[in-house]
């Protein structure tokens, strides 16, 4: 089944013979490498509470909903979103901590959790909504960061239902986007930026919320950084 | 006439017509222009807010184009260290030396999949390598999942950019393209209506059709990750509900490291489509037990890409990621629109790489499609210098028909060769000078001016007037006032 050998010996010759200014060695390839200028901004200049601010800032223009709650509150605050979304029936990561599903505070009439320990695509498909921990937060672009772990879940439950609700802790967040890919020493098998909810302008470039993906994306942002 | 193909357009190189005629007919469209010009002013007001804002704009581009171009000089070592470690994540590299050879590929790995449909992110390699037609003629149905894509595969048309394709049609011809083939006839022309007809028609593709195919924005050697951006969640679904994926990439793509993506990431959505960052990222290596498809296989692609890669002015076209920040900033673009262009890949980037991409005697009339006045260069993120590759170009447009036996019918060669013998002499060019005063008069209207001329001069007419000669030259004048002044 494999490609043919040829193919591939062709173009690799094709592309030697063309870059014959191409390093010879792995430790000249190296020193090229470390070499290249990177001037740009690395880290950013904010205070943390203002980095955290303009996180929630960027988040809003993206008309996320975005809460704010201390640790000890995380429970109480999750069950209210949910009461107040309307939905019922949502799924959590197979990782999901046992404090997420208590809403003894605001016992919600119908609400059904399931966990996802390989659910079928249908059954996703049907849940109402999606609640996921986060990697880590982008504050100069607003983005929330998944590497997929079992409190983020697989990458269709944040995909198939229609809300999303994302808990982000105020230590995740960082200013720029070489910030987050410095903490990457170990680069993730599988990853996911989110910026926004799912969009389109392919009409009259008019924006249009919501073309696949979950269309409402609400963000809890634990303050874990209070007693700093 | 707001059918939106009432012209059928040719995006292949070897039969399209030359840029100059395409054009024409593209310039006596007022409804196309104003629908190119409407999304190209949306673009550049968002992307000039927010590079603005950007203080180390100037400093990511430096390194983008070091960055791309190292990878370019190494792109052996790099692509095989790409192919090391995507099979060691579990995922097939095949590699296809030109369009034919990646088509058979594809084909060969659906047939393995039993596949008689796919789900299709949006790529410009596969339209590159006119990967559609060919799998629809194999018996496999192909969906696209891009609003745009669907817009342009419903209603039998040709993509015109290479970020909004369907750029050139507005909300009424949409509405008339989906009211047709979905058989909606109370659809309305609210943008937001039409989405969730598109979102409604492909629902169910997601969710039954096993094997999707995609193209990529960037390859990762040091980690075998691919990465595709986009907004919609359409790339998201053909990447995790399918049992089998094929990314068909161009080899050009790939980036030295994981960290590389921190340079490239900041820059491509803010050029593109003037967003902080896209709505959706994704990275995957391989095969992950549990999400996502499966079987996994990445087709690198060469087609033409490593000939150019052997050139020392052209090689920078490789460094391209696709963002179209060129075509949209160009004032030439903006006025033909991307169909004009005769190929997949249009605007100033497309008028340098096609003609590389295909043999030059296809495209030869794209190196002439500019003003080379610089926009194209000033805005590109990775710092192609396109003007400079536009005059390699026209160079070696110009050198092969100087070696071609018709030129001695070339009304253009033939008359080149007298002017080469008329400005020899001084006596030669004062004849001349005498003889265009006396054979132009019968052009030149009562305003001063020549609208149309006949033949070769019609080159010149067909676009702008000339100015008729005047009565005396400058020597002229030049003499009799040195006489007058005695």
């Amino acid at each position: 089944m494999n490609q043919p050998v040829p193919s591939r010996k062709l173009i690799l010759d094709r592309i030697r013979a063309a870059t014959s200014s191409a390093a010879q060695s792995a430790s000249q390839l190296a020193e090229a490498y470390a070499a290249l200028p990177r001037a740009y901004i690395r880290h950013g200049s904010l205070s943390a509470q203002a980095c955290i601010e303009l996180m929630i800032q960027r988040l809003r223009e993206y008309d996320a909903e975005v809460v704010e709650c201390a640790p000890e509150e995380l429970a109480d605050t999750l069950a209210a979103q949910l009461a107040a979304s309307g939905r019922h029936r949502f799924v959590a990561p197979s990782g999901a901590p046992p404090e997420w599903l208590v809403t003894s505070a605001h016992p919600i009439k119908g609400l059904e959790w399931t966990i996802d320990r390989g659910l079928a695509i249908d059954e996703i498909e049907k849940a109402e909504g999606i609640v996921t921990a986060a990697t880590c937060g982008i504050a100069d672009s607003g983005t929330i960061v998944l590497h997929h772990s079992s409190r983020e879940g697989r990458r269709v439950l944040t995909l198939l239902p229609d809300y999303y609700l994302c808990i982000l802790r105020a230590s995740q967040i960082v200013e720029t986007l070489p910030e987050y890919f410095s903490r990457c020493q170990q680069p993730p098998a599988l990853a996911t930026y989110i910026s926004g909810p799912s969009a389109t302008a392919d009409i009259e470039m008019t924006r249009i919320k919501g073309v696949h993906g979950p269309r409402i994306l609400v963000v809890i942002l634990v303050r874990d950084d209070a007693n700093k | 006439m707001t059918h939106a193909n009432s012209e059928r357009v040719c995006l292949d190189p070897r039969f399209a017509p030359p840029f100059p005629q395409v054009a024409e007919q593209m310039l006596r469209n007022p409804q196309l222009r104003k629908n190119v010009g409407h999304a190209i002013d949306v673009i550049q007001t968002k992307r000039g807010k927010l590079v603005v804002e950007k203080t180390d704009w100037q400093e990511l581009r430096s390194a983008a184009s070091a960055i791309r171009a190292h990878a370019l000089d190494n792109l052996g070592v790099y692509l095989e260290e790409f192919e090391a470690r995507c099979t060691a994540a579990g995922g097939h590299v095949h590699w296809a030396a030109d369009a034919a050879d990646a088509r058979q590929i594809i084909l060969g790995l659906l047939r393995e999949e039993n596949a008689t449909e796919v789900i299709k992110i949006k790529t410009m390699t596969s339209a590159e390598i006119q990967l559609n037609p060919f799998l629809q003629a194999a018996g496999v149905n192909v969906y696209e999942t891009d609003l745009a894509e669907i817009i342009l595969q419903l209603g039998e048309g040709e993509p015109s950019h290479i970020v909004v394709p369907a750029l050139h049609i507005n909300r009424s011809q949409v509405r008339e393209i989906f009211a047709r083939t979905m058989g909606l006839n109370n659809l309305s022309d609210d943008p937001k209506e039409l989405t969730n007809a598109a979102r409604t028609y492909l629902r169910q593709k997601f969710l039954t059709v096993p094997t999707a195919i995609s193209g990529a924005n960037f390859l990762v050697a040091e980690t075998g990750t691919v990465a595709i951006v986009e907004s919609e969640g359409n790339g998201r679904m053909c990447l995790t509900l399918p049992r089998a994926m094929i990314s068909l990439v161009g080899i050009e793509k790939v980036l030295p490291r994981f960290q590389d993506l921190e340079v490239m990431l900041q820059l491509l959505a803010r050029s593109a489509t003037g967003e902080r960052m896209n709505p959706y990222t994704s990275l995957w290596s391989g095969v992950t037990p549990g999400d996502g498809p499966q079987r996994f296989h990445v087709v690198l692609l060469d087609n033409g890409r490593s000939s150019i890669l052997a050139k020392n002015k052209e090689r920078q076209t490789l460094k391209c990621i696709r963002c179209a920040a060129c075509m949209n900033t160009c004032p030439v673009y903006r006025q033909t629109g991307g169909h004009a262009y005769g190929s997949v890949y249009p605007g100033p980037i497309g008028a340098i790489l096609t003609p590389q991409l295909m043999q030059m005697k296809h495209a030869q009339s794209l190196p002439y499609a500019s003003s080379l006045c610089g926009a194209c260069y000033e805005v590109c993120p990775v710092k192609i210098n396109i003007p400079e590759v536009l005059l390699e170009l026209r160079s070696q447009v110009v050198n092969q028909e100087r070696k071609q036996a018709g030129r001695f019918f070339d009304l253009m060669y033939l008359g080149l060769r007298i002017a080469n013998l008329i400005f020899a002499t001084a006596w030669g060019f004062h004849a001349a000078q005498r003889m265009g005063r006396i054979g132009l008069r019968f052009f030149t209207r009562k305003d001063g001016w020549i609208h149309s001329l006949p033949s070769l001069g019609a080159k010149w007419t067909q676009t702008r007037d000339l100015r008729g000669l005047p009565k005396q030259t400058f020597h002229q004048w030049w003499a009799e006032r040195a006489k007058e002044g005695k």
